[in-house]
């Protein structure tokens, strides 16, 4: 069931590596470029754009995991059938994961903008340092 | 029909249909978004009880499949025993919090809706078998969350709520992260088959993957440092909001770590010192907290911080047999009360511990407040109890002390800062007390009722549930349901009850608990008869009284150290409340807890050890122990010893003592002090049996006898009659320490001797000081005077006392010192025996001093018209005068039991020879010895008297307050307040300590993320090193 990340036998195009590395490298280059827009800017929006670079920076990532090289479409018809499914057929799991992370991703940065508008209501500014009320 | 209805995914039904049956009936009719709301609650309350029904009556492991088709093709949810419990727990306070939050929620159906969605999640995560779908879960219930958070309204709830969304979806892109490379590295997500499979999870993918869900699994739970989010939350968002994150989401979090935990196998230890930092550092932090939720908070952490290093640890060592008792315990300990502390706080609304007086004289909101911090505290009788004292018998027995140490330091912190809120409470300030509606109350209260019957379940669950053992705390509700009936009655229903749960209690000890019980109960009854001198309600005193007086009955009975030590912090608890009770004790009652908390850990850490030394924790196996027993019997030693106010540790007890209630004053002195003395007899043995004991008795016997004249000098210094009195206690304890030390049979003897003299004389002296306090209204030696002739009888009764006090003869106390230098002399102990005739010539000098200042001397011209003290306070102390005569005159019909009782606690290899006590009467002649010190006596008074003439220059007529004057100052400086000094370094010190610790808490959302990506960061670089 699990993948190959990096097993090329069969090359994509003419860079010589397979998709799934590209997806991976690019995944977690979204990654880090959220990571550092957290904590490099001091507008909320940019933290909250930050956030979602991470999310999605992750859902590509996912569906790297499970891909396999030269692999078609998880259906079992005429083209697939159920003895090479596990084989030829990329992973579908990934994906139905993927796919439910969208979903949280999405209400997950609709609430933060929410709070966003509500904390600029209260401070008329969106910058993070205006927000140190309770500490210690 | 039914049973379908009960099936356990039912309760997803109840929370999603709910959830889209709110917004959809309230546009219809408003008010059925919160009937539906209701109903959808208690279905998944009702489902979640019956499958905990079902398990606990023995049907198998309730397996839920999905989708039609088996697992690893779909998701299955679990309901074990594990999973009932804490889903049901989840679900009770679940209710509890929308009883709570009911006046927001009537009127917002999205508060509703998300209410609902919470409690759901919660469930789900506690049920589900697949990892993904955890991952789901634990979204609905952040997003549900953060919907709450953001209803608070003020501008700083909605601060505190971005950090917290900011860092939980931090924590949880890591989990999402980790679980799709643990799906690569395993092909699967049901967690049952990864746990099968875990060996595949290696190399760097599957390790990293496992360390991005375990550290996204412990950022959840809020770890030192990276928890500013939390804490501001907890601070900022209304109560009971505040108690479902501390509870129901903390619960969630926590139960999925403990489903996991088989996957982190290697990186138990890992965990459990993050845990353990966690208890530690919040509970510091803790300590300067002033808002109440922000402290609630720190606790809350805390206890995540104890449930995490309780669960790795107990792992660690292969002891899942006690992982209900410990996790199961634990958890449910801080379910109830964390969340009953912020619904109390919720109802009384008073933000600010130092508001808190306000509920002086609501007795009803006083008993759940108290309730709900001692059982945060982990004191007895509620689960945390049971838990914490398995949890160190465990550790204990796999030699890991250090942890120990990290336990018990953490709770002692965490004490302080709960019960210095409760000193708030028991101010009185002139001030409206507020008004609390019951309902508001009923949650906190709940919690409270729930506390008690889990208590008793975990006390089961531990194995030392007796009827005797319960039958205090029985006694005390049973009064506590009569506390309307008017004082003296009380006072005689008390007493009545005592006497006879007292007897039945008593009735099979054997030896020399025998002899300590019959002392013991008979003067906690005549002493305790002196409560009749006072008619006013006394609201909660009777009650725990009785509670002091049978948890002593009770702990004389105690066959395992489970059993006396939960006497012991019974015996604490009754009395720091019964201290804290009188009008001005509250500077002074929250040191004596914490001092008698400290003696209580180190006696908890010395059975913890013993019990590993001897494989058992049966009180009897002391007899047997062998060499390597003596760091048990140091630290149980030290223990007896702070609660019996040695030198040093003995700041404690004059404010306690003296500000304590005027009979409770006797009773604390006379009989509460004996139980640390019973106490160091009973863990002797331990000394006697190793080798290296007997010298450390001769440490012991040097502890008693500096006390004893640390505690004489400072009497001398005293202005006021009680702290004097206090001191005077002090100093007698010294010499029973002393006399205990000696190991020899003589020297048992005495002591007991010793014990019930000074019963006897702290009783009459106390509660003859009540009387003349009740007449003359002022407890200052120099304002009172020439009493005699109003106070004659009181007057006998002080003078008799100190005759015997002092070791004058004929009386007692002349037997008992000069058995006391006979057994020093014997044991060649001269230094020792030296320092004894100081000590017993400074406390002549202050018993003249009080006899004289209060009786003798000038009479006041306001004092002329006062009379005798009340018969209810005379009667106890004739009683008393009585048994010294007894004691006097007849010394054989005591000695003999005693002497009797002690025989088979030496073997014959020990130091005593065998000799029948007549023998010893007979060889010790007892004129020399007590001539010789006399004589000393008498010399030392005279060259003090010469130096006073001579450095005052005048006839010696000029009366002996001057004399005393004369000596003040110098005797000040000599007795410098080095101890108190000390202490109170100590104290600073912590506090500063905790006051730069919290100082990482910038209040910065983006710090708080960076603490979080370090957090996770030190995990990850840990975690792959010491795979």
């Amino acid at each position: 069931m699990s993948s190959s990340i990096g097993s090329g036998t069969d090359m994509a195009g003419e860079v010589g590596l397979p998709v799934s590395q590209i997806l991976l490298v690019t995944g977690f280059c979204l990654i880090l470029i959220g990571l550092a827009g957290i904590f490099v800017h001091r507008n909320i929006l940019r933290i909250i754009i930050g956030f979602s670079l991470i999310d999605t920076g992750i859902h590509v990532v996912m569906v790297a995991t499970g891909y396999v090289t030269g692999g078609t479409a998880p259906i079992i018809d005429a083209a697939l059938d159920k003895a090479n499914a596990a084989t030829n057929a990329v992973d579908p799991i990934p994906s139905a994961l993927v796919v439910t992370a969208i979903v949280i991703g999405f209400s997950v940065t609709a609430i933060m903008l929410s709070f966003a508008i509500r904390l600029y209501d209260a401070r008329k500014t969106l910058d993070i340092d205006a927000f140190t009320e309770s500490k210690w | 029909m039914v049973e379908a209805l009960l099936h356990p995914l039912n309760i997803f039904l109840f929370g999603l249909g709910g959830s889209f049956l709110i917004p959809l009936l309230y546009r219809i009719a408003k008010p059925l978004s919160a009937v539906i709301f209701v109903l959808a609650l208690a279905g998944i309350f009702a489902v979640s009880g019956a499958c905990l029904w079902a398990v606990y009556h023995g049907q198998p492991v309730l397996e839920s499949f999905t989708a039609g088709s088996a697992p690893p093709y779909s998701i299955n949810l679990r309901v074990g025993p594990w999973e009932g419990v804490c889903a049901f727990s989840v679900n009770v306070v679940a209710l509890l919090a929308a009883w709570h939050l009911w006046d927001r929620l009537r009127q917002n159906y999205a508060a509703q809706l998300l209410f609902l969605l919470l409690i759901m999640g919660v469930n789900g995560m506690v049920m589900t078998r697949d990892l993904f779908n955890l991952f789901v879960f634990l979204e609905i219930v952040s997003i549900a969350t953060y919907g709450l958070l953001g209803f608070d309204g003020t501008p700083a709830a909605f601060a505190a709520g971005f950090k917290y969304i900011l860092a939980t979806v931090l924590a949880s892109t890591f989990f999402l992260l980790g679980t799709a490379l643990l799906y690569h590295a395993t092909g699967t997500l049901n967690i049952d088959d990864m746990i099968v499979h875990r060996a595949t999870i290696a190399g760097p993918i599957g390790t990293t993957a496992l360390l991005l869900v375990l550290s996204c699994l412990i950022i959840e739970l809020k770890p030192f440092p990276a928890n500013g989010w939390g804490l501001d939350v907890y601070q900022s968002a209304s109560s009971g909001v505040a108690a479902l994150v501390s509870g129901a989401v903390s619960a969630g979090v926590f139960f999925a770590l403990f489903k996991l935990l088989p996957l982190f196998e290697n990186y138990l230890i890992l965990i459990a010192v993050s845990g353990g930092i966690t208890f530690l550092f919040s509970n510091l932090a803790g300590l300067r907290q002033t808002n109440v939720q922000r402290m609630l908070g720190y606790s809350s952490i805390a206890q995540m911080g104890l449930l995490t290093l309780a669960l790795a640890l107990i792992r660690h060592l292969g002891a899942d047999a006690s992982m209900p008792l410990v996790v199961g315990g634990l958890f449910v300990n801080h379910l109830l009360a964390k969340a009953g502390l912020f619904f109390l706080a919720g109802a009384v609304n008073r933000p600010q511990v130092d508001d808190w007086s306000a509920l002086a004289g609501r007795p009803l909101i006083m008993l759940i407040f108290a309730i709900l911090l001692v059982a945060i505290a982990g004191l007895p009788p509620f689960p945390g109890f049971w838990s914490k004292w398995e949890l160190v018998i465990r550790v204990a027995a796999a030699g890991h002390f250090g942890w120990i140490a990290v336990i018990l330091i953490g709770s002692l912190l965490e004490i302080a800062y709960m019960f210095r809120w409760f000193k708030q409470a028991t101010r009185t300030v002139e001030q409206g007390a507020i008004a609390v509606s019951p309902g508001r109350l009923l949650p906190a209260g709940l919690c409270a009722v729930f506390l008690c019957v889990s208590g008793y379940v975990a006390a089961n669950l531990s194995g030392a549930a007796s009827l005797w053992i319960f039958a205090p705390l029985v006694a005390g509700a049973f009064l506590c349901l009569f506390d309307w009936l008017p004082g003296r009655l009380k006072s005689m229903l008390m007493l009545i009850l005592v006497l006879l749960l007292g007897m039945w209690i008593v009735g099979p000890v054997e030896g020399i608990s025998r002899l300590f019980a019959v002392l013991l109960l008979s003067g906690g009854l005549v002493i305790a008869s002196a409560s009749f001198y006072r008619a006013d309600p006394r609201l909660g005193y009777y009650p725990l009284m009785a509670l002091l007086l049978l948890s002593i009955a009770a702990l004389l009975r105690t066959t395992t150290s489970l059993e006396f030590f939960f006497s012991w912090e019974m015996i604490t608890l009754s009395s720091y409340f019964l201290i804290a009770q009188a009008r001005n004790a509250h500077p002074y009652a929250l040191p004596f807890l914490l001092f008698s908390i400290a003696s209580a850990f180190c006696l908890l850490a010395g059975f913890a050890m013993a019990a590993a030394a001897n494989g058992t924790i049966d009180l009897a196996a002391f007899g047997a122990a062998g060499k390597d027993a003596w760091p048990a019997f140091v630290l149980l030693a030290v223990g007896f010893l702070i609660k019996a106010g040695a030198a040093g540790v003995h700041i404690w007890l004059p404010g306690a003592y003296a500000e304590a209630d005027d009979d409770l004053s006797a009773m604390l002195s006379a009989v509460v002090s004996k139980v640390a003395i019973f106490g160091l007899f009973s863990v002797t043995y331990l000394a006697i049996r190793s080798e290296i004991g007997l010298d450390m008795a001769h440490v012991m016997g040097w502890v008693g006898l500096l006390t004893t004249l640390l505690g004489a000098a400072m009497a001398l210094q005293q202005t006021d009659m009680k702290r004097m009195l206090a001191y005077s206690s002090m100093s007698q304890l010294g010499y029973i320490v002393t006399a205990i030390a000696l190991m020899s049979h003589l020297g048992w003897v005495t002591a007991f001797y010793l014990v019930a003299n000074h019963l006897m004389v702290k009783g009459i002296l106390f509660l003859a000081g009540a009387g003349v306090i009740l007449r003359t209204g002022t407890r200052l030696l120099e304002e009172n005077g020439g009493l005699v002739r109003n106070m004659p009888f009181t007057f006998a009764a002080v003078a008799t006392a100190l005759i015997s006090m002092s070791g004058l003869p004929p009386l007692a106390g002349f037997g008992g010192k000069w058995l006391l230098l006979s057994a020093m002399v014997e044991k060649g102990w001269y230094g020792l025996a030296a320092l004894a005739v100081l000590a017993t010539f400074v406390g002549f000098l202050y018993m003249f001093r009080l006899a004289y200042a209060v009786f003798l001397g000038e009479r006041k011209a306001r004092f002329e018209a006062i009379a005798e003290a009340p018969l209810a306070l005379l009667v106890p102390q004739y009683v008393l005068i009585i048994a010294i005569f007894a004691l006097t005159f007849f010394p054989k019909l005591f000695m003999e039991p005693v002497s009797a009782a002690i025989d088979p606690a030496f073997a014959s290899t020990l130091v005593w020879d065998g000799m029948s006590l007549e023998t010893i009467y007979g060889y010790w002649n007892p004129i020399p010895v007590m001539a010789i010190t006399v004589a000393i006596a008498a010399v030392l008074f005279f060259v003090v008297w010469l130096r006073y003439i001579y450095g005052y220059r005048r006839a010696p007529t000029t009366g002996v307050t001057v004399f005393y004057a004369f000596y003040q100052p110098g005797l000040s400086r000599l007795l410098r307040p080095v101890a108190i000094a000390f202490w109170r370094g100590i104290s600073d010190l912590t506090l500063s300590v905790a006051g730069s610790v919290r100082q990482i808490y910038t209040g910065d959302g983006q710090t708080y993320c960076l603490y979080v990506l370090w957090y996770v960061i030190a995990i990850y670089v840990t975690g792959t090193l010491i795979r």
